[in-house]
């Protein structure tokens, strides 16, 4: 079997004229945190819900377990658990009474999953405080208790931090890693908050309006994150041959007519652009630049960037 | 389907449309009580007309207050899944949706049972206190059945308008107002012989005993309130299909 717990092929899904998700294809690997990263509005809800069955889909595909959901609920949702958009619960019952109702409607056997659940989320059991009375911060570790009570293989959170304070979304990370890292949980979550999935995922994913921009692992995406030497030059040719020729440079990149960028930052730059001006090279500018993870994503995003 | 009851059962905890339901039956009988014993004789209340109150109490409450709130508290029920946005929870366990609003409806049914019940009790007391001497276990079994009869006969009347306001994505409270509408049309409909025995909350007192009818006419009522719940079930798997 492969080590795909979730894929997506060409997901598609409309309302009337408007395409809210594009022929995305996505695959989640078994024991990875895989992080949908987006602005409010990319699509990254309505993916997750169509991969949960709870939307239709227009055209494509998703699976989990190599399944499709429609047809194989019973089979598939009790190793699933999930939290969408804002955590729905009773208004009128407190925490533990709202999750001993779904407990028992999935019929968890374990006698003591919804204290376990709650303690897991740093909620009290059996408070007297109604959930209407909850703070959003409150709601949301309620609905991830609600997800992990059945002791799910996967477990889909959609903007699980919403709401949270830093300490509660500091908590909340620890929490997500250590049910991947030690529990050996596949993870799918959503974000418009860059620096929350940088510091949690494993895998990545970019969307924006609709369309899935980039998937690639978290390393592949550090390695274009590195330091290198930009250099603006008037004839980039006989640039990259005196670089080879000269110094030895293997690791670099043109980037159009005048620029080239040298991965190799320990070169001494006074001595390459020493040997590019008496080669008659004019050097238009040079120095040495750093890319964030942000600026990668505002460029593939076409500049608006996320948070 | 257990649990499902169960749940249903546990989701009521703290309602305040459960309060609202007392209230509205106690205020409603404290009323008629004082209505009663300003416009008639002393006589007539204490010593002449054992079971009166009983009598206009189920009167007032099926006319006035009873459908509305049933209606209201069925509604609210069955929208509160999307309401309180617990319908994706449930989605997920997965939870059979007809099975769902099933368990909804019987616990209302049970509800407008026991709403009748305990305005029998409040009411039968009062009567001890009335005319203790002259009540008998026959008028003991005889309002008991009238009042468990309309709580059933209530829940078949209103059962359209708690299916067709969720359907129409309104707001619950929209069933309060309807139901009461409807609900007090039946003080008009009961002026005549024949429509009586048609409309669906003057059919109630027919099948329950209020009004002397024939076999017939019963026979008719009891078909117009199978068909409300007949029209209910319609709408409700119209709902089902379409969440």
């Amino acid at each position: 079997m492969s080590d795909r717990i979730i894929e997506t092929k060409q997901l598609t899904k409309k309302y009337g004229n408007q395409t809210v998700v594009n022929s995305v294809n996505l695959h989640v690997k078994k024991g990875h945190i895989y992080g949908l990263l987006g602005r409010n509005g990319a699509g990254k809800t309505t993916i997750m819900k169509m991969i949960l069955g709870l939307t239709s889909i227009t055209s494509g595909s998703a699976e989990v377990f190599g399944k499709n959901i429609k047809g194989n609920e019973k089979r598939i949702y009790p190793r699933i658990g999930a939290m969408i958009e804002a955590p729905g619960f009773y208004p009128n019952l407190t925490g533990t009474e709202n999750l001993e109702i779904f407990a028992k409607l999935r019929g968890t056997s374990a006698p003591d999953a919804v204290k376990k659940a709650l303690e897991v989320v740093g909620l009290p059991y059996r408070d007297k405080k109604i959930f209407s009375k909850y703070s959003l911060g409150m709601k949301q570790r309620l609905g991830i208790a609600n997800a992990i009570l059945h002791d799910p293989e996967v477990l889909i959170l959609d903007e699980p931090t919403n709401g949270l304070d830093p300490i509660g979304i500091a908590q909340m990370r620890e929490f997500i890693k250590k049910l991947s890292t030690e529990n050996g949980k596949t993870i799918l979550i959503s974000s418009h908050i860059l620096s929350e999935i940088a510091l949690l995922a494993d895998d990545i994913g970019i969307i924006d309006k609709g369309v899935l921009l980039e998937e690639s692992s978290m390393k592949e995406l550090e390695k274009k994150n590195r330091k290198y030497i930009l250099l603006q030059v008037s004839d980039v040719p006989k640039t990259i041959l005196i670089l080879e020729r000269r110094f030895q440079v293997k690791d670099y990149s043109v980037q159009d007519e005048q620029t080239v960028r040298i991965y190799d930052t320990e070169l001494n730059m006074g001595e390459i652009n020493k040997v590019l001006v008496m080669e008659a090279i004019a050097v238009l500018s040079s120095g040495i630049c750093n890319d964030t993870l942000e600026d990668y994503f505002r460029k593939i995003t076409g500049g608006e960037g996320i948070a | 389907m257990k649990i499902l009851l169960w749940a249903e059962f546990q989701k009521l905890r703290r309602s305040n449309l459960i309060l609202f339901t007392i209230f509205a039956i106690v205020f409603t009988a404290v009323f008629v009580f004082l209505a009663g014993t300003t416009t008639a004789s002393p006589e007539q209340i204490t010593v002449g007309s054992v079971g009166w109150y009983m009598t206009m109490t189920q009167v007032w409450e099926t006319i006035l207050v009873l459908p509305a709130v049933i209606a209201l508290l069925g509604s609210y029920m069955i929208c509160r899944e999307e309401q309180d946005d617990t319908i994706k929870n449930l989605r997920l366990i997965p939870v059979n949706e007809r099975k769902l609003t099933a368990a909804k409806m019987i616990v209302l049914f049970l509800f407008s049972v026991l709403a009748y019940f305990l305005l029998f009790l409040l009411t039968f007391l009062t009567e001890m206190v009335l005319h203790a001497s002259e009540l008998s276990v026959k008028v003991f079994f005889d309002f008991l059945n009238m009042y468990l009869l309309e709580g059933v006969g209530v829940f078949f009347a209103v059962s359209p308008i708690i299916a067709i306001v969720p359907y129409l994505k309104k707001n619950y409270w929209l069933a309060l107002v309807a139901a009461e509408i409807y609900s007090f049309a039946g003080l008009f409909m009961s002026m005549s012989n024949t429509l009586r025995s048609f409309y669906p909350i003057t059919a109630i007192f027919g099948i329950s005993g209020y009004y002397e009818t024939t076999a017939q006419e019963k026979l008719c009522s009891f078909l117009v309130l199978l068909l409300c719940g007949t029209l209910a079930l319609v709408f409700l798997q119209k709902l089902n299909r379409r969440l």
